[in-house]
């Protein structure tokens, strides 16, 4: 496993792993870590919308949708304190890692009230 | 006959709660001190109960105001009632003042009291905390990822230890550093022993092995807290409990108050767990830098025994949080307490770098003394010619009047217009003020004063940002 730091907003906001890129995603329904690829096709989940119930993440590609309470409770194990966070990888722990940007949806700049 | 169960919540609404918290805090043993040090009264804490009817507790304060008065208030009020639970005595013999302090302490009063206003505290000092957020499915096999990653790693130094390097006066810088640590390190291990009473398993019984180690086998020599006078003694400071309450600052009193907290309520079990390897961790590579420093301080004369020990001791205490408490705890309860174990080693960190900001922030206070007392004349300047407008406090004392040490949420210009005033910023640290002379006060930085002369008028004045009014 690897573990890695990335920024939830700003110029690092993306790690990329073996080629797979994550991103943070702060919803109203809570907040996760996740592929920035979709697993159907690759579309770019970090552009996804949530539906109108609030509780899924919709593909802007071919509208797969995921339960965003899926993505926060059996996604990847990550922990955000200020503008960080620290996530750990199903990868071997020496993966190759670089950081960078992604634009983020609006719905996934959110996040919970305080 | 029937019964109608109506169990409720406990709450306050906040004029309830400020009133209660103006009763605690107006005991005898807590009021303003006419001396800057507690001498051999363990007892005795200020309060400042006369502040406290404009301080709202009722809710979490923000991540940016974590060191206005209030969190300082608050957290004073914090260290008193949780260490209610703990045992003190005076060194010295019990006189008069201290049998009345005893009984007053540990009244049912003062406790009752405590515990009412208790909970609101806490969350007005750390609410800001639940900003952490933990997601997704965490394993023993990604908590021990997590938690690995910071064994052996080489930590740099503090931004305390570097202000001590680079103080105009190290020595005293050194001596506010040790002052911080007294709250926590005289009274060491007794938030941890609140975790090891109850019946809950194998875990319980390796966790007392690590207060054994805390507590030095039984040999009083050897406990921890003994090893720290020693330190303090060495560099000329007392080791009576409390004794430079008014020089702690918010964030000391934060950090020890944190694990109080975690260990009185016990919901917070699991978040202990994570504090406490993180503190274990990485206590190693800072107790051995700071003996160093120590030494480069005050040469071979610093007793540094306590540091040195710990980077022995605690070797092993960060593998036994791991491996004895962390995942047989995840064993026993099931992988569902995980989340919790990761946010307590997320929120430990969150409040040691505020408490490390904080004293390297106070070290530039101090050494900054003479020059706020220079800037003094340029900002006077505009208030006088009226550029600048501030609320204006005009204050008459007599001598010898003593303002117990508190701070500001905004930048003040302190103006002396008749008499002296010995301005204090620190322990061993202050600059005298003469009538026509003054000095910029910096927000959120402890300070105090005494009066010097038979009378001394003064104007405090809020300018909010002193800069502002240089431009
Ligand atoms: S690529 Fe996402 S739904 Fe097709
Ligand atoms: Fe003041």
């Amino acid at each position: 496993m690897l573990v890695v730091n990335f920024a939830v907003e700003g110029a690092h906001n993306c790690v990329e792993v073996d080629g797979v890129p994550y991103v943070y995603a702060r919803t109203a329904k809570g907040s996760f870590v996740m592929p920035a690829l979709c697993p159907h096709r690759g579309g770019p989940l970090n552009l996804a919308e949530v539906d109108a119930t609030g509780g899924r993440a919709v593909c802007p590609w071919h509208e797969r949708a995921t339960s965003i309470t899926r993505l926060r409770r059996k996604g990847i194990p990550a922990v955000r304190r200020g503008n960080t966070v620290t996530a750990v990888l199903p990868v071997p722990a020496d993966s190759e890692v670089t950081t960078t940007h992604r634009p983020m949806s609006p719905a996934f700049c959110g996040g919970r009230a305080a | 006959m029937s019964f109608t169960p109506h169990h409720t919540p406990f709450e306050l609404d906040p004029a309830q709660l400020r009133e209660l918290a103006l009763d605690f805090a107006s005991n005898p043993i807590y009021l303003d001190n006419k001396e800057w040090e507690n001498e051999d009264n363990p007892y005795h804490r200020q309060l400042r109960p006369q502040i406290i009817k404009y301080l709202d507790f009722s809710k979490p304060l923000p991540a940016g105001e974590i060191l206005d008065y209030s969190a300082l208030a608050a957290n004073r009020l914090l260290a008193t009632i949780y260490e209610a639970d703990l045992m003190f005595l005076p060194k010295k013999g019990m006189t008069d003042s201290t049998w009345a302090g005893f009984k007053n302490f540990y009244s049912s009063t003062n406790r009752a009291r405590g515990e009412m206003i208790r909970p609101y505290l806490e969350k007005h000092v750390f609410g800001f905390l639940d900003d952490i957020e933990v997601s997704g499915d965490w394993t023993k096999e990604s908590l021990a990822a997590y938690l690995g990653r910071i064994q052996g790693q080489a930590t740099e130094p503090s931004a305390s230890e570097k202000a001590i390097r680079e103080s105009s006066d190290p020595k005293r810088a050194a001596r506010n550093w040790l002052i911080q640590f007294a709250p926590d390190f005289l009274s060491e291990a007794s938030p941890m022993i609140r975790n090891v009473m109850g019946y809950y398993g194998p875990v319980q019984s390796e966790w007392f092995k690590i207060v054994i180690d805390e507590y030095g086998y039984g040999v009083h020599g050897t406990k921890h807290s003994t090893l720290f006078e020693n330190t303090l003694a060495s560099v000329g400071l007392s080791a009576d409990l409390h004794r430079y309450w008014q020089y702690y600052l918010t964030s000391s009193l934060m950090m020890s108050n944190y694990f109080h907290y975690l260990g009185k309520n016990h919901e917070l079990f699991f978040r202990y767990l994570g504090a406490l390897y993180y503190t274990e961790t990485t206590l190693v590579d800072f107790c051995r830098r700071a003996a160093d420093l120590l030494t480069d301080v005050f040469g071979d004369d610093a007793d540094v025994k306590y540091f040195t020990e710990h980077v022995h001791i605690d070797v092993h205490h960060g593998r036994m949080a791991l491996e004895k408490l962390i995942m047989p705890i995840v064993d026993q309860c099931g992988e569902s307490v995980i989340p919790e174990i990761v946010r307590g080693f997320e929120e430990f960190q969150a409040i040691a770098q505020i408490a490390d900001d904080d004293f390297a922030e106070q070290v530039r206070w101090m050494d900054a003394g003479p020059r706020n007392k220079v800037l003094h004349a340029p900002v006077w300047a505009k208030i006088e010619s009226g550029e600048v407008e501030a609320p204006v406090a005009h204050i008459v004392e007599p001598r010898g009047e003593l303002s117990n040490t508190h701070q500001h949420d905004g930048d003040e210009l302190c103006h002396i217009v008749s008499g002296t005033m010995r301005f204090v910023s620190g322990y061993d640290s202050h600059q005298i003020l003469e009538a026509g002379e003054g000095t910029v006060i910096w927000r959120n930085r402890l300070h105090g004063a005494i009066i010097d002369s038979e009378e001394c008028v003064y104007e405090i004045h809020s300018v909010g940002d002193y800069r502002a009014c240089l431009s």
